[in-house]
């Protein structure tokens, strides 16, 4: 950020506030993460300023809407990074931005599915992740902050996420007998239309940043929407995110911790069936999400090893989903 | 393959992965390495792809999946091994077992 914009900033921010630190976060093709140090009125503040990135060309959820979502779930009990102000005017920097506390601790999801002691310890945090969960669908449609959100059509949320697989699978470059074969699946066994809730939709180790005492933060708010609390429940708990961990739940702790602190904090009891039947789902959209960067890699949009490496994933998810439908 | 000078394309692949880990790799930390291992990774794939045996193709891939959406599948044990068999065969060659 050059000097023009980071005076800017200063001018922006609340009368007496002072610029002492501003450097980017590694990271980040598509959003931009700055530290920033403001003081003000002697006390120094640590913030994270979040914008877009100037070359951005993937679709991605607006600054305003990702900070009514943190807003929103901040409200709700949810640990996530405390969302201060909103600038939605792009002449002050370059791009709308937002400002949140900064939260410490590690996300890296081979470092704590291998850690006994992190957030506590496995049963602590996950009982902990449980709760936060429960937070998070604590919020209804009827939230007017959240209005933004397309509505959950009157099917139910199982045939919806079929249907919007299957779209994907006809958009794409190969027939997919093994996806084919999961979602047809889903279809015959798709729970009905239960309570609609807000769901993160991408909860999981890796988004989930703790330290030693607790969660500090549950991140990556992209793909938060309507649906059924299973969904999550389900995401979280699917093989495919479990980084090699024997524990169920995460790779963190037990399944029956995760259900029973949700549970209480809910008031609603988990389905354990339809929590299988969405970890089933989570294995068929996370193989249709690699497939489609490896396609970005193959077609040449993007070429890179990485989503090169995400498309040699998908045989051991095509084998999951087949073990389980079997 | 006859022809070529050995050794081959697997056992180049495997000796320069196990350079890259052993003698480069094990230096570096942060990005670098985490790069460096998916060098690895990628080469180890390739060096499994060279030596496998060659995996028979589902025939009408594309028939088959429409006749499972139209449900004409539903309870076909035969075809569901079939299929993960086929998914084993594909996955011994992208991850490690």
């Amino acid at each position: 950020m050059d000097e023009a914009r980071r005076a800017k900033l200063a001018a922006w921010l609340p009368a007496g506030s002072e610029i002492t630190a501003m450097s980017l976060m590694s990271g980040g093709a598509i959003q931009q993460n700055w530290l920033l140090d403001v003081l003000q009125d002697g006390v120094l503040h640590e913030w994270v300023l979040r914008t877009d990135s100037q070359a951005t060309l993937t679709h991605s959820r607006p600054r305003a809407e990702e900070f009514a979502l943190l807003t929103t779930a901040f409200a709700a009990g949810v640990t996530v990074p405390e969302p201060l102000m909103l600038c939605a005017d792009a002449l002050v920097i370059g791009a709308p931005f937002f400002i949140m506390r900064r939260v410490s601790g590690i996300a890296a999801a081979h470092r704590v599915v291998r850690s006994d002691t992190l957030g506590g310890g496995r049963e602590a945090l996950v009982r902990r992740l449980g709760q936060e969960l429960a937070w998070v669908h604590s919020v209804r449609s009827d939230n007017a902050a959240l209005a933004f959100l397309s509505p959950h059509p009157a099917v139910s949320p199982a045939q919806c996420f079929v249907d919007e697989m299957r779209g994907h699978l006809d958009a794409g470059r190969s027939p997919r007998p093994m996806l084919e074969w999961g979602l047809r699946y889903l279809e015959r066994y798709a729970p009905p239309r239960g309570e609609i809730v807000l769901c993160h939709n991408d909860f999981r180790t890796g988004n989930l940043m703790v330290d030693d005492v607790g969660v500090t933060g549950v991140l990556d708010w992209e793909f938060a929407g309507w649906g059924d609390r299973h969904e999550d429940l389900g995401w979280f708990c699917a093989k495919c995110w479990r980084f090699g961990s024997a524990f169920e739940a995460g790779g963190i702790g037990t399944r029956a911790a995760l259900y029973e602190a949700y549970e209480q904090a809910s008031g609603v009891p988990v389905d354990d069936a339809s929590v299988r039947f969405w970890e089933i789902a989570a294995h068929i959209r996370w193989a249709v999400i690699a497939v489609s960067q490896a396609e970005r890699h193959i077609s040449g949009t993007e070429r890179s090893l990485e989503l090169a490496l995400t498309g040699h994933i998908v045989p051991d998810l095509e084998c999951h989903i087949m073990q389980a439908t079997l | 393959m006859s022809g070529l000078e050995q050794p081959g394309p697997a056992d180049l692949l495997e000796t320069a992965r196990r350079l890259l880990l052993d003698e480069i790799a094990s230096g570096l930390d942060g990005a670098a390495r985490y790069k460096a291992l998916m060098i690895a990774n990628a080469m180890a794939i390739a060096a499994r792809a060279a030596q496998a045996e060659p995996i028979s193709e589902l025939a009408d891939a594309a028939k088959i999946c429409a006749d499972i959406r139209a449900g004409l599948h539903d309870d076909d044990a035969l075809l569901g091994r079939r299929l993960l068999a086929y998914a084993e065969a594909r996955r011994k060659i992208s991850s490690k077992s």
